[in-house]
């Protein structure tokens, strides 16, 4: 990579991160999260590289409709470097809350020691049906990669489990895939008949992640082998771990082996990285939990004053409770109707602060409503009763 | 001093100590059991509800800051600081909203100052609106958008014009949510504000028809 070209994606780096910045002030609630860090890739048969990671994570606060994109970039020196954008959305069905639909786009462009130059656009689609604390889905893909002018296409199919266990979350996917990219996958080992032009794959993928407190440790184990004339087996395993140390800010780290990933044309490596992650958002938003789709709505009553409806989308959770202003803030058990969580109060004009507690975490606001410091460290939404 | 002057102050020890004795024992007998380990920080926020009491500040908002602190498990210290902090908040409110604001007032003041309104704007939202009448709607309403984003000028600004042409409580009061419907739509918080509000004032009568139907010989 020239020495102009290394400039010009610090350049958009710095524009994108500064665009998602202004975005964070213009939208209360959308969360944005800047990742900065150290990376040590070996890739097979290549001699280690020290590289540097910039990751953005921009989720704006739709009340319905779950959305996400981030973009990632890698450099390092000796021409390993890549940039990554990914967008995703999450529909829930009006049928019914089991029923969710992910789709999402990814677009990458790299510059590798191992397989070349070039870029790759993948997508995919998962119907998602949810229960109380498991669930399960299925889902496609396919990925094209062009790499030094080599055009290749890529498709996988999987389905995946989930069950949730309090702070423990597991989760067992298989995923069979089917892949021309050759430069990438022979470059990871993989072998085939001279005689055939794609390769077969099937994974087997189990996840273990522990969320207690501020510390958050995953692992996964990765079984890969070839199918038909398609030659490989492979095992990996990965750790990661984060460490919330204050509001916005969270220390991240990982290390183990990334199998080739031929959907979205990335080679199979030894990974070790070190991140700062910090959240940029208006308001200190936590960087561990998961973004609490929690939503609430005033219904007027006839005889003045109105019906306060907070609703939580928290399928896999075990108890979730509100207080308020309303309760003299002791806390009442919302209840569960399928993968939602309601409560419903009759109160009279005026202004009440209100905060939900999912799992005996953090106390926080439904997302919809203005939101306060609570004089205790964290947060609690404003709503006006007319 | 002579006799009379004596016993005249004499007469108003006894008359203020028969007003405010009950209210502090009130207070203490009222308070609730709070459940803060450190027995010195839970009678420290005792003595905060009976010193609120003998100032004539509502001690409802201290005991609800105090359960919340409770609820939310926080340090016996903190909920000590948060107390203290509300009923400074609650005296200033107080007297900004002088000369005889109501409990609600007094607590819809003394969370606008927590939200960052400039004490001032207490005084002339109290000026802008008809002697006798509350001003805890407007105030609450005036807290919830600066905390969802909105200028505190612009706010207050919008809300005077409002209150000025006679918007009822629950039309001022419906603001919030209609902006906050609009920035989850994309505007940002101070446009959806300018929007909303012109919608109510489209509503009300011009200053011109209040003028004429104004009771003559009177001011408008």
């Amino acid at each position: 990579m020239t020495a102009r070209r290394r400039f010009a994606a610090f350049g958009a780096a710095v524009a994108l991160a500064t665009l998602v910045a202004s975005a964070a002030r213009a939208q209360q609630a959308t969360d944005v999260r800047v990742e900065m860090g150290y990376a040590n890739i070996t890739q097979s048969g290549f001699s280690q590289a020290d590289a540097a990671l910039i990751s953005l994570l921009w989720r704006p606060a739709w009340e319905r409709w779950g959305f996400v994109t981030s973009a990632n970039f890698t450099y390092a020196q000796d021409s390993l470097a890549a940039a990554q954008g990914v967008a995703a959305v999450d529909i829930p069905w009006k049928l019914s809350d089991r029923l969710r639909t992910e789709a999402g786009i990814a677009g990458a462009s790299f510059s590798l020691r191992s397989t070349g130059r070039g870029g790759n656009v993948s997508t995919f689609v998962r119907q998602h049906g949810l229960a109380s604390n498991y669930g399960a889905w299925v889902g496609g893909a396919s990925g094209a990669t062009d790499r030094d002018g080599v055009s290749s296409r890529s498709y996988a199919v999987d389905i995946g489990l989930w069950q949730r266990w309090g702070p423990l979350y597991l989760s067992a996917i298989g995923t069979r895939h089917r892949s021309t990219d050759w430069p990438l996958l022979v470059a990871s080992g993989v072998m085939r008949d001279p005689d055939e032009n794609v390769f077969d794959l099937r994974d087997g993928q189990l996840t273990a992640q522990l969320r207690y407190g501020p510390h958050d440790i995953a692992f996964t184990y990765t079984s890969r082998t070839g199918v038909a004339e398609t030659e490989a087996a492979f095992e990996a395993v990965y750790w990661s771990g984060t460490l919330q140390i204050a509001d916005r800010v969270a220390l991240v780290g990982s290390y183990g082996r990334q199998l080739a990933d031929p959907l979205r044309g990335l080679p199979q490596a030894e990974v070790l990285t070190a991140s700062v992650r910090v959240s940029l958002g208006p308001k200190p938003l936590p960087v561990l939990e998961r973004s609490l789709i929690a939503r609430a709505s005033v219904e007027p009553l006839a005889l003045g004053g109105g019906m306060l409806e907070v609703r939580v989308f928290a399928a896999d959770a075990l108890e979730i409770v509100i207080a308020g202003d309303f309760s003299e803030w002791k806390p009442i058990r919302m209840e569960r109707e399928g993968t939602m969580w309601v409560s419903r109060t009759r109160l009279a004009p005026g202004k009440y602060r209100v905060a939900v507690q999912v799992n005996g975490g953090e106390w926080r606001a439904p997302r919809n409503l203005a939101r306060v410091r609570d004089d205790f460290g964290g947060e609690a939404g404003l709503v006006v009763i007319p | 001093m002579n006799m009379s002057r004596a016993k005249q102050l004499l007469a108003a020890l006894v008359l203020t100590s028969a007003t405010v004795a009950p209210s502090v024992l009130r207070a203490q007998q009222g308070a609730p059991v709070l459940d803060i380990a450190d027995v010195r920080t839970r009678e420290a926020v005792q003595r905060e509800f009976a010193r609120a009491a003998s100032r004539g500040l509502p001690v409802r908002a201290l005991i609800a800051k105090a359960q919340e602190g409770v609820t939310k498990q926080a340090a016996g210290e903190r909920i000590r600081a948060a107390v203290s902090s509300l009923a400074r908040r609650l005296e200033q409110a107080r007297d900004l909203l002088s000369p005889s604001p109501s409990d609600a007032e007094m607590i819809a003041g003394a969370d606008a100052l927590a939200v960052g309104v400039p004490a001032t704007m207490l005084r002339q939202i109290r000026a802008a609106y008809p002697a006798g009448a509350s001003v805890a709607m407007p105030l609450d309403v005036l807290t919830e958008l600066v905390a969802r984003g909105v200028p505190a000028s612009n706010a207050l600004s919008q809300l005077t014009q409002l209150m000025r042409r006679g918007a009822t409580p629950t039309q001022i009061a419906g603001l919030g949510a209609s902006v906050q419907s609009d920035v989850s739509a994309g505007l940002t918080p101070d446009a959806a504000l300018e929007v909303r509000a012109r919608g109510v004032m489209s509503l009300l009568p011009s200053p011109a028809a209040i003028s004429a139907l104004a009771p003559r010989g009177t001011r408008p």
